[in-house]
């Protein structure tokens, strides 16, 4: 989950040779007991990492590719597959953009053109990613290669969190770029991982309206299953109030 | 030690009976503060002097003790109704309010009155300790007054366990499923009673620690449900106050 302190500074010397630990915290906005915590328990988090790079403008994934559990970060980027792209698109946007297909609305009624794609992450980026590059097998496979067992990996899943390092082993186990899954997860941005600016715009416009429309009925299928759920266990809760409160 | 345990148990238990008097003359779950009451009433009734006390006022023939038996299975049927309603336990609820729970409610009653008329009680003793000692005809119907006594409770919480287990594995909020967890705990407790007969005599002590162990895990497992809602009302009263009207 972190990256050896030793390593850390060894690498703050490259990049920032004279600054102060209290320097380091000012430019990149890190509290400074948090820093100190870390560097006292000799566990750096990656996103201070990510931090401190973007403060002294380098490439957090280059800068991650510094240390050993992230080595197949570095070289160029590699560009995202378009299920990637697609998954990085929220619901709401997506259904939005479906609505304006043209299976959805024959007669060209709405004019206007869907407002611009919010920015990745979303509320289901992570699953969706998981998802997107997933051929049926990936979550053994990550299983086998990191150690994690599967019902901890899923459990991250569903609570739209996954550490750097299954972000990444995960990538590799699905053979796509090793930075996709760190968009996914909102360590970094699109553009940190070398995605070009219009590319999630450019996938989504390249779906046919019968591709489009069946994703969409996924991810509602999906999110009507979690809104299910919370509506299930809130009136459990509710009639233990009732009874117990 | 024991006389810390009974009074210690005695004030929390009073303690809350008295604080759920405010919602208690609310109208709001009623049955709650009955259940505090009771089981104030019967722990009160099971330390020494008190009993003594009270048992001369109704006639010095132990007939209170009688009563204290009355008192928890008046407690504990509340308890599971109450716990079986909140968390949905429809099977669990049908075994204590349906036929088979009256039938099993009926024939313990009927067995320790029968009991306990047989017995030569005179003479006021907590726990009927002096009448056990009289001759040995005494001492086995005591035996089996205290045995019938155990098994309604005994019946209860059992029926209770397989809810409160699967309640602590739920996705419910957290205090919620510590309380069912104390519950748990303090129906294993009383299932446990049912093994007295087999403890040797020098294990009194094991005794005490095991009923008061039952009691007070129900008694801070039901406080701890309501302070969860009560915590609960805060975190959403903004909201509450939108949706009533």
């Amino acid at each position: 989950m972190t990256l050896p302190a030793k390593a850390f500074q060894r690498w703050l010397q490259g990049i920032a040779p004279d600054a102060s630990t209290a320097d380091v915290c000012r430019v990149s906005g890190i509290k400074r007991t948090t820093l100190a915590q870390q560097l006292v328990r000799g566990k750096i988090s990656v996103s201070t990492v990510v931090s401190i790079s973007r403060a002294y403008n380098i490439n957090p994934v280059a800068a991650l590719a510094d240390f050993e559990p992230y080595r197949e970060l570095a070289g160029p980027p590699r560009p995202p597959t378009r299920c990637e792209l697609v998954s990085q698109i929220s619901t709401p946007d997506l259904l939005r953009s479906l609505l304006a297909r043209q299976a959805m609305d024959p007669a060209r009624r709405s004019r206007e053109k869907p407002a611009a794609l919010s920015p990745a992450p979303h509320a289901t980026s992570v699953k969706n990613w998981v998802d997107a590059i997933d051929d049926g097998e990936v979550r053994h496979r990550v299983s086998a290669a990191t150690g994690v067992a599967p019902q901890n990996y899923s459990a991250q899943l569903t609570a739209n969190r996954l550490s750097p390092e299954l972000a990444v082993a995960t990538a590799l186990a699905a053979g796509v770029g090793p930075a996709g899954g760190l968009v996914a997860t909102g360590l970094i941005t699109e553009e940190e991982a070398g995605w070009p600016p219009d590319a999630r715009q450019a996938a989504l416009d390249s779906m046919s309206d019968g591709d489009l429309t069946a994703l969409a009925g996924d991810r509602l299928q999906a999110l009507g299953k979690v809104l299910r759920r919370q509506e299930h266990d809130q009136a459990q809760t509710e009639k233990i109030w009732e009874n117990l409160g | 030690m024991i006389a810390i345990l009974q009074w210690t148990t005695l004030a929390v238990c009073g303690l809350i009976a008295v604080a759920r008097i405010p919602s208690a003359l609310r109208g709001k779950n009623r049955s709650l503060f009955y259940i505090f009451a009771l089981m104030t009433l019967a722990i009160l009734l099971s330390i020494e002097a008190p009993y003594v006390a009270i048992d001369q006022a109704l006639g010095g023939s132990n007939i209170a003790n009688l009563l204290l038996r009355f008192v928890i299975f008046a407690a504990i049927y509340f308890v599971g109704v109450r716990v079986t309603k909140g968390f949905g336990a429809e099977g669990a609820y049908r075994l204590i309010t349906g036929r088979a729970g009256m039938a099993v409610l009926l024939l313990i009653s009927l067995a320790m009155v029968a009991v306990f008329f047989m017995m030569d009680t005179a003479g006021s003793s907590a726990g009927l300790v002096g009448p056990a000692r009289k001759d040995s005809r005494n001492g086995v119907l005591v035996e089996y007054y205290g045995a019938a006594g155990r098994a309604y409770p005994s019946y209860v919480s059992l029926v209770l366990l397989p809810a409160m287990v699967r309640a602590v594995g739920s996705r419910l909020p957290g205090l919620v499923r510590v309380a069912a967890g104390l519950l748990a705990v303090g129906g294993i407790a009383i299932a446990l009673t049912l093994l007295f007969p087999v403890i040797p005599r020098d294990w009194a002590a094991v005794e005490f620690v095991v009923n008061y162990t039952a009691v007070l895990c129900f008694v801070i497992g039901l406080a701890l449900i309501w302070a969860a809602r009560v915590k609960n009302g805060r975190t959403a009263g903004g909201r509450e106050t939108y949706t009533e009207k």
